[in-house]
């Protein structure tokens, strides 16, 4: 597909302030890639917007000239989702970043999508308040691109899960024939932002994890809670797998939803079989803190499980995976076999790690690791590597493996474009797929937003 | 190309945008004026490797997002947690490269760089115009112990340097001072990347040093404090270089731990702009915060973005002369994390964030006073006058 790159320029000149409109190679060049080692694609443009209207004016530009729209956040995306996979306009939301209106009479706050976790939790701290369901990642990640993969973490808890559960109340998204849908109660005109299922279906729900293909979300209206101020972190190392998923019932089902945060399992590819766990527990009381540190202590003990030193989840929590120290030591990063599955399951997608990455590949560079959300794992492999000695090396033997772990009991996490999972989503051809392809070419019918991403456009034909 | 020797930092780089930080422009002065990701460290760094593979290369377009860097440190001091990429020597050898290959870099650049060359000094002042600042002081040659103001303290704040120099040797400092023979340390040759002249400049320079006896060299601009003490030993290949360098920061600490001085009070609300090239690429946060604290009287309040976090004046990097726009806009912003703290006086140390901060208050109509701290100490020992802390005081230079 051929783009008129200088007549598409002139165009969005014309509706965006020159100054946030650019053609320019080395310009383009840094919003050529993520965090993943997907391949390099290029924009044509790059468009830094500024207000909802001018996007539905970029929507409009785009339609008239068949030209794609890409959607950048922060740009950390793990898996393709938000790269050029045609010749297409880079929409940056850089600019799209401030904190609206912190609501702690309703305990809402909205932003606007580039506004990060890390800048609305210090807002909110210094009101007593905070959005405790946030991701882990740096300080760059987004709360729109975040919402819109349907993130989730070890920051993530047991009580709210990750953010498509219950925490995103509002959202405002351009569609791409440039029409406002606004969702929840802002969905009716004279009420406000306060209440995600009301007014007939859960339209948040459609957009939230669709990676931007339905359309371009502008405001985000977030459920936030006082802030807690009493927490606990515990480590505990168990003997079997086994044992950490009956430890996983436990969580859930005895003490369930009192729990706030989930519990996160490493395994380190230099011990196989040594199961780490760690977990915080969060209250705004120390006696139930307390109640519930005994508890979870008194069931590691009873399944032969020993606990540890709090210094090591500390440094995992704080250091690595909020600070990212020293993460590119050993070179870039990349996620693999991942997603979410049963907490009985877990054991299959460890066997994948375990069997297939170290024992038969002999790649002994990738960690395993999960964490329990409410009722699941979200699960997923782990790995440094060199670019560009390594880079396809590595991209190959992490295809065979989300081959082998998706023909399972696992459900993939982020879908993205052609160097990420969409494939394996298309081949399946389930009605939820064809559903969402029928969504897409109603609402989009000229396949003009994120092009390519989760849905091959040979596929919208 | 000089950035081959990077590039395994160049790779390294995770695209975590770490660098960015928790805002998408709170941090990068670039990003602050440019927009882009190409104008952050991710981006140069995605831009540096496009170079190394081939798929563009420098050109003149390219300039501003590669001399628009501020070389503030702010992303190096996030990336030392994640990557350890050392984005100021990797723009410095995009700087560099852009002159090898005979590619047009920004005009007031070039001239200055030229202007060391061929004058000795940034603006190109004969030495009487230069050595004004010194009329009515006595050095001792032979002392051993160096006064090395450089060009904007000389040029720029006459009544400043001189002050400066009286509070020294109020404290029984036994300065030298070059007189005709100071020139510029050469720092608008590396950060112009005009590196041709550079170490026979740094070997003449060590010469007349030691031929004049000099142990010690004591300098109020970080730059040239960064120069001989960083810089000089790169290009001469030595390991540090032959001579003690001291901020003034050291030593006005030194004065307030050795009470060579006393302090009377100076009832002033003061707030304190961290210099770049002292803080982040020096750690050299307390000495300044130590000495105001010894002032009694003084009421300090922190910027909201401090130390580490302190966000860059806007003359950094040669972006005051080559991007003055840029610079201004920069500035005008630190102005505003001052006028949040509600002092009546911003301090710093380091006289180019003194003469960019000056501009912003002169942009914002502020009637505020840029002092360095040196100023508010001589006051308070009852060496000058306290009209220079009140917002009417204009000094003659």
């Amino acid at each position: 597909m051929m783009v008129d790159i200088k007549k598409v320029t002139s165009l969005l000149e014309e509706v965006v302030s020159p100054s946030r409109v650019t053609d320019r190679d080395f310009d383009k060049i840094p919003y050529s890639r993520d965090l993943s080692p997907a391949d390099p694609k290029m924009p044509t443009h790059v468009v830094l917007s500024e207000t909802r209207e001018e996007i539905q004016a970029i929507l409009k530009i785009a339609n008239d000239q068949d030209v794609p729209v890409y959607v950048r956040g922060g740009g950390t995306s793990h898996w393709d989702a938000f790269l050029p996979q045609e010749p297409g306009i880079m929409l940056d939301l850089g600019r799209m970043n401030k904190i609206l209106e912190i609501n702690e009479r309703d305990l809402v706050a909205t932003v606007q999508p580039n506004c990060t976790w890390a800048k609305l939790d210090q807002e909110l701290r210094k009101q007593g308040l905070t959005y405790i369901c946030s991701e882990a990642g740096g300080p760059a990640m987004t709360i729109g691109g975040s919402v819109m993969k349907a993130g989730g973490g070890p920051h993530s808890t047991a009580k709210f899960g990750f953010h498509g559960n219950q925490d995103v109340v509002t959202l405002e998204m351009v569609l791409p024939n440039g029409d406002i849908v606004e969702t929840g109660s802002a969905a009716w005109p004279s009420a406000g932002k306060f209440k995600r299922q009301c007014l007939g279906p859960d339209l948040a729900g459609m957009f939230i994890g669709a990676e931007g293909i339905l359309g371009v979300c502008t405001e985000l209206t977030l459920r936030i809670r006082p802030a807690t101020d009493i927490s606990e972190r515990l480590t505990a190392t168990m003997k079997t797998l086994d044992d950490v998923i009956e430890f996983g019932h436990f969580i859930n089902r005895h003490v369930g939803d009192e729990y706030m945060q989930g519990i996160y399992l490493w395994c380190d590819p230099t011990a196989p079989d040594v199961f780490f766990l760690m977990m915080d527990i969060f209250g705004y009381e120390r006696e139930i803190v307390d109640h519930r540190k005994k508890k979870i202590v008194e069931k590691i003990k009873e399944l032969g499980g020993e606990i540890g030193d709090r210094a090591p989840a500390d440094d995992y929590f704080g250091r690595i995976l909020t600070g990212l120290t020293d993460l590119f030591n050993a070179g870039v990063w990349h996620f693999f076999g991942a997603g979410s599955l049963r907490i009985d399951d877990i054991t299959f997608l460890y066997n994948v790690w375990k069997e297939e990455v170290i024992e038969k590949r002999g790649y002994t560079k990738a960690g395993f690791g999960g964490q329990i959300l409410p009722r699941d794992w979200l699960a997923f492999m782990v790995t440094n590597y060199r670019e560009p000695e390594e880079w396809k090396e590595l991209v190959k033997m992490a295809d065979e493996i989300d081959e082998i772990t998706l023909r399972g009991p696992v459900v993939p996490y982020g879908i993205g474009g052609r160097d990420g999972l969409r494939r394996f989503v298309a081949e399946r051809d389930t009605g939820y797929y064809r559903l969402l392809k029928t969504l897409k070419k109603t609402i989009d019918p000229k396949n003009i937003l994120q092009r390519g991403i989760f849905i091959p456009e040979e596929e919208l034909l | 190309m000089r950035i081959e020797e990077y590039k395994d930092m160049i790779y390294a780089c995770g695209r975590c945008e770490f660098c960015r930080g928790i805002d998408y422009n709170d941090r990068c002065p670039e990003i602050f004026t440019q927009h882009w990701e190409s104008s952050t460290a991710r981006g140069r760094m995605a831009i540096a490797r496009s170079i190394l593979e081939g798929q563009i290369e420098y050109s003149e377009d390219l300039a501003e997002r590669i001399f628009g860097c501020f070389m503030c440190g702010r992303c190096r001091e996030e990336c030392k947690k994640a990557a350890q990429i050392d984005v100021i020597a990797i723009t410095k050898a995009m700087r560099q490269d852009f002159v090898d290959k005979g590619i047009k870099i920004p005009e007031a650049g070039a001239d200055m760089a030229d202007t060391v060359t061929s004058s000795g000094n940034i603006f190109a002042d004969p030495p009487k115009v230069h050595n004004k600042w010194a009329e009515g002081l006595e050095f001792k040659e032979g002392s051993g112990t160096l006064f090395y103001p450089g060009c904007l303290a000389s040029h720029r704040f006459k009544e400043k340097t001189h002050i400066l120099v009286q509070l020294l040797q109020a404290a029984s400092y036994e300065l030298d001072f070059l007189g005709d023979d100071q020139d510029c340390c050469g720092t608008p040759y590396w950060i112009t990347g005009k590196m041709e002249n550079a170490k026979e400049y740094a070997q003449t320079y060590l010469k007349k040093l030691q031929d004049r006896g000099v142990k010690e060299i004591i300098t109020p601009c970080p730059s040239c404090f960064r120069a001989f003490d960083e810089e000089y030993p790169h290009l001469l290949g030595v390991e540090e270089f032959p001579i003690k360098i001291r901020h003034t920061s050291e030593i006005l600490q030194e004065i307030v731990d050795k009470k060579k001085l006393k302090f009377k009070p100076v009832k002033k609300k003061v707030t304190y702009h961290d210099p770049c090239e002292i803080g982040r690429y020096r750690d050299i946060y307390d000495p300044p915060r130590k000495v105001l604290e010894a002032i009694p009287g003084l009421e300090f309040i922190e910027m909201s973005r401090n130390r580490e976090h302190a966000f860059c004046c806007g003359g950094g990097g040669g972006c005051k002369i080559m991007y003055p726009d840029h610079s201004q806009t920069v500035s005008d912003e630190r102005i505003r994390d001052f006028t949040e703290t509600e002092a009546e006086l911003m301090t710093t140390i380091c006289p180019a964030c003194e003469m960019n901060l000056t501009h912003g208050m002169y942009e914002a109509d502020l009637d505020i006073r840029v002092l360095d701290i040196a100023e508010l100490m001589a006051v308070s020992a009852g060496i000058v006058d306290p009209e220079i802390l009140e917002p009417d005081y204009f000094p003659e230079d």
